[in-house]
């Protein structure tokens, strides 16, 4: 068994009759970035929220490091799930969000991680906002700060950009990689949009009436006539073409 | 001139009653058709405070137990509304919690009564409090019931995930965002119980002389005079909760 990251060996999951995930195998390595795409109801965010222990498989093993994590609590794993809706704790500032999992862990020079966070992040003068007071951007970019100042083991993103727009969303990706690649860290990052699977992931799965495929390679995924890409360029050429006759 | 309207419907409504209560319990003699009592005395509040201490008493009893009842009902109200909210069989509990409401509190009594005196708790305080828990606790449950949602579940997993345990979850994020619910909720079940009267009495067998039932008693023996006074009494403090009330939800906000 060659070392990953992350391994989910044979993970099934039903609800009442309904199989949602079927026999899922899944390697992420260390300082990865994996996209995950697939329809609405194609059992991503359960996958995603099996992983951070939110859920319980039916079956399956999940190790992170190459220890088993499946039976932990989802505060002993140090894996951060993040929203679509980047839910701050609507009672505390930006500041006290971010310094939110650092005061659990009583962690020291707690202004200090917290402030340089906010610097990372664009906001250093944001701090004393509170959520209301803050964009839809802001808010997704404290709840980044908020799940990387206490350095979890894996992030797991379920559309985390989906509901800001295209320009909010395009600075959004350019500083998720900044910030991932800056602490090396792995993340799972789900989405619906192809291009951003393509821009954001290190590799790329999908996932279809429960089922994944990872491929070995981006390049595999583009030579998959099912991954939707060709039909991605052929729309865009075709888009060319009329505009060129017009 | 609608707020003029409003204001002066408002004064006509809640302050005049309160001064006429409030001039009832100062009058010696007031026979129609005078305006104003003919003598004034501050016998009555004497008394009814300091020399019998009977309204007194009924005033600390009816505190004692609105409290307790309110109390009661927000801390179970809060963990169990919280357990429907999330259970599968969210539509058939909140059914159940509606049944109190088919009946009225009396008949509620009348079916438990035999209960309450094999178990020896006809007469006495806890046997009312736990008559009046009968209807108050599923009324509080109704009104934690929207509060329980998907977002707040996404929140607080978001804390467990965050490394917060089930207490620091519970202490640092679920009962901030919940402290209007949780107001609102001791509010409506304190006035609930402080104003309760057929179940009170039927279980407290007339042993239990809350305010209310003094009123009560006070008005069939036709003592207007300590009837107002046991009233004004009665007004105060759902007047200082509602007041409290306000500044906790306008801070919370």
């Amino acid at each position: 068994m060659s070392e990953a990251f992350l391994r989910i060996k044979q993970l099934h999951k039903w609800f009442g009759q309904n199989q949602i995930l079927k026999n899922i195998n899944l390697d992420l390595s260390d300082g990865q970035t994996l996209s995950l795409i697939g329809a609405s109801g194609s059992g991503k965010t359960t996958l995603l929220k099996i992983i951070a222990g939110l859920e319980n498989a039916n079956q399956g093993q999940i190790y992170l490091r190459e220890n088993r994590i499946d039976a932990l609590s989802p505060q002993q794993r140090k894996i951060i799930y993040l929203y679509q809706d980047a839910l701050l704790f609507p009672h505390l500032s930006a500041f006290e969000n971010i310094a939110f999992g650092l005061r659990l862990q009583k962690a020291k020079h707690i202004p200090a991680q917290v402030n340089a966070m906010l610097d990372k992040l664009g906001m250093q003068d944001q701090g004393h906002k509170m959520p209301n007071q803050l964009s839809g951007g802001q808010k997704q970019r404290i709840a980044f700060g908020r799940a990387l100042v206490i350095q979890p083991q894996l992030l797991l993103l379920d559309e985390p950009f989906g509901a800001l727009d295209p320009e909010i969303r395009s600075h959004m990706q350019k500083l998720f990689k900044t910030l991932v690649s800056s602490q090396n860290l792995s993340a799972i990052f789900v989405t619906h949009d192809l291009k951003e699977a393509i821009i954001i992931g290190d590799n790329i799965a999908k996932i279809e009436q429960g089922s994944l495929i990872q491929y070995d390679s981006k390049k595999a995924f583009y030579q998959d006539d099912k991954s939707g890409v060709n039909d991605e360029i052929l729309f865009w050429k075709h888009l060319k073409n009329e505009t060129n006759e017009d | 001139m609608m707020s003029k309207i409003l204001k002066y419907s408002f004064v006509l409504a809640v302050v005049f009653p309160l001064v006429f209560l409030l001039g009832l319990s100062l009058a010696q003699q007031w026979q129609f058709p005078e305006v104003l009592p003919q003598q004034w005395t501050l016998q009555h509040w004497g008394n009814s405070l300091f020399q019998q201490g009977d309204i007194l008493k009924s005033l600390f009893l009816s505190l004692g137990l609105s409290l307790s009842l309110a109390g009661t009902v927000s801390v179970f109200a809060f963990f169990m509304s919280k357990h429907i909210a999330y259970s599968k069989h969210r539509q058939l509990y909140m059914r159940f919690t509606l049944v109190p409401y088919i009946l009225s509190p009396v008949v509620l009594a009348v079916i438990f009564q035999y209960y309450f005196t094999v178990a020896n708790l006809s007469g006495n305080f806890i046997g009312v409090l736990i008559a009046q828990l009968f209807f108050a606790l599923p009324f509080g449950i109704v009104i934690f019931n929207n509060f329980w949602n998907e977002h707040l579940k996404s929140i607080e997993q978001l804390s467990f995930t965050l490394g917060a345990s089930s207490r620091q979850s519970l202490l640092k994020v679920i009962l901030p965002l919940s402290k209007p619910a949780i107001v609102l909720c001791f509010f409506q079940s304190f006035l609930v119980s402080w104003f309760e009267y057929g179940l009170t009495q039927f279980i407290g067998l007339g042993k239990v002389k809350t305010l209310t039932v003094m009123v009560f008693s006070f008005i069939n023996e036709a003592n207007v005079f300590y009837a107002a006074l046991a009233c004004i009494l009665l007004i105060l403090p759902p007047i200082v909760l509602l007041y409290m009330n306000k500044k906790i939800l306008i801070l919370a906000r």
